[in-house]
């Protein structure tokens, strides 16, 4: 089977002046064409540093991945053509108008500039900021600029779209424009790899999920699989929700002190 | 899409950035325009036309119009932006489409050198009234504006590759800090055979004085070639210097 994204022993080791760092060490992945994929995993866990090998940001230490059947470290620009990406932090540059970054985006992807003006008019029709498309981007709302993210990672309609906490500091409406946006862009066939910190995000949105904790796979399949497991190995009598299967996976209990919620290692 | 087409299409984005920023961009004419009238000010009528040899006849605004065109080339501002877009994300953005890696700090260059070239042509302009006559004419004012330009390219793509390092915009700001002793370890007063010998020495060692050198013999005395050799030279040799280590940055940046 062909796979839209396909890791194998991936490592990513820092060196800094403390000496190295494992930020990632042997992740497997497999994910099907067409599927939305949940990343999940605790702060540091190796979530966004996974995501940036798989995208081309970050060099590779060790291992292969392949995105849309290309080797991302051997061939990073035909890797570039196939996926859109959207970081944690909506990458955009506020001096420029909606529609002037759109077009530029599309330029930069070989668009010609009938082409690229055509395609940001789609795009910002799409994601309901035609009214906004001139404005400059610095006078933009947080879920505005968010959307606006998410439509310059799809001007060349990649095959393989990385979200990496798209939602992260939207307030619930936004939140719930971008899921819908999300699931619309799966519709039309884009396997989407998601990560983010919200479980029930990954649980509305994601197929299949793995979960990331200190560089390592822990926990890998759906949603409703992962929670049958703990179910069974634990012997509950309620139905476990995603965050415990989350807390079961990284080791982590929350423990109430003296009206604080502390958070300790198991 | 090659890389000349992608830096163009950054460059005029670039472009776009600076004449939104007018804040930003008017110190680049306003500060080296002051300081030449301060300097000039000062010194005058210690230097006078009649009598001074240095000055071929013209007056001192002359002698002292290379220094504030450098150091109008040396504000290094594209690399503040630089900084602005790796902080905000931005440039990630940017790295994670199909354009050659050179091209995003090239476009940069790119709108450094058409910025620096207006604005040098003002400054020329704005000293005309003056009494500052262009020795070598119209092409030699061609040739000024380029050299002049190129300058601030090398210099702003040095100014990125400690953006690149540092993704600091403090320890960037500092490192445009740099040229000012640079700017005055040169014959920016009087010429390099009136300088103390130390001070000719530091000169002599100091790159930036042959480029200083070469628009001085444009606006004073008409086409000097082996002025203009050394000032083209230093120029090139840094560019070159620049661009090699941008690269190599660029193809190892995480």
């Amino acid at each position: 089977m062909n796979h839209a994204i396909e890791a194998t022993g991936l490592r990513k080791t820092y060196t800094g002046k403390d000496g190295d760092v494992d930020a990632v060490r042997g992740v497997d992945l497999a994910v099907a064409p067409g599927e939305i994929f949940g990343f999940l995993g605790p702060n540091g866990a190796g979530k966004s540093t996974t995501v940036r090998m798989l995208t081309t940001l970050m060099t590779i230490t060790g291992g292969e991945a392949r995105v849309a059947g290309v080797d991302v470290a051997a061939d990073p620009d035909a890797a570039r053509l196939k996926i859109g990406v959207a970081l944690q932090e909506a990458g955009l540059d506020v001096r420029q108008t909606g529609r002037e970054l759109l077009t530029l985006q599309g330029r930069l992807f070989g668009m010609t500039g009938s082409e690229a003006t055509a395609r940001a008019d789609e795009l910002l029709a799409l994601v309901e900021l035609e009214d906004a498309g001139d404005r400059r981007i610095g006078g933009y709302s947080g879920g505005m600029k968010r959307r606006l993210d998410l439509a310059s990672a799809l001007v060349h309609e990649p095959e393989v779209l990385f979200l990496d906490e798209p939602t992260t500091g939207l307030d619930p409406a936004s939140r719930l424009t971008v899921w819908d946006e999300v699931r619309r862009i799966n519709a039309q066939g884009t396997t989407v790899f998601l990560t983010t910190q919200y479980l029930e995000e990954a649980d509305q949105l994601a197929g299949r999920i793995a979960i990331i904790d200190m560089g390592t796979i822990v926990r890998q399949g759906t949603p409703q699989q992962l929670k049958d497991e703990v179910r069974t190995r634990n012997g509950l009598d309620a139905a476990p929700t995603l965050d415990d299967v989350f807390l079961d996976a990284t080791g982590r209990t929350r423990e109430r002190v003296a009206g604080q919620v502390k958070e300790v290692r198991a | 899409m090659s890389s000349f087409n992608s830096s163009l299409i950054l460059g005029q984005r670039a472009m776009r950035e600076a004449l939104r920023t007018p804040d930003a961009l008017l110190p680049t004419l306003f500060i080296p325009l002051f300081f030449l009238v301060v300097n000039v000010g000062q010194a005058s009528r210690i230097f006078p036309a009649e009598g001074t040899e240095f000055l071929f006849g013209q007056g001192y605004a002359a002698f002292q119009l290379p220094s504030s065109l450098l150091l109008a080339a040396s504000f290094g501002s594209a690399a503040l932006y630089l900084v602005e877009e790796i902080e905000g994300g931005y440039f990630d953005k940017l790295r994670a489409t199909p354009v050659a890696r050179t091209a995003i700090v090239a476009g940069r260059l790119y709108a450094e050198v058409v910025k620096v070239g207006v604005i040098a042509i003002a400054m020329v302009i704005i000293a005309l009234p003056f009494g500052v006559r262009i020795a070598s004419g119209i092409p030699g004012l061609v040739v000024l504006v380029v050299l002049v330009s190129l300058w601030a390219m090398v210099f702003s793509g040095l100014m990125q590759l400690i953006a690149l390092k540092t993704r600091s915009a403090a320890a960037t700001q500092s490192g445009s800090l740099i040229f000012f002793p640079l700017l005055f370890l040169t014959p920016n007063f009087v010429p390099r055979e009136l300088l103390t010998r130390p001070m000719e020495i530091a000169a002599t060692l100091n790159p930036v004085t042959y480029i200083m050198e070469a628009v001085r013999s444009l606006i004073l005395e008409g086409f000097n070639w082996g002025s203009l050799t050394r000032g083209f030279a230093v120029v090139g040799i840094s560019g070159a210097l620049m661009l090699t280590a941008s690269v190599r940055l660029m193809n190892s940046y995480d």
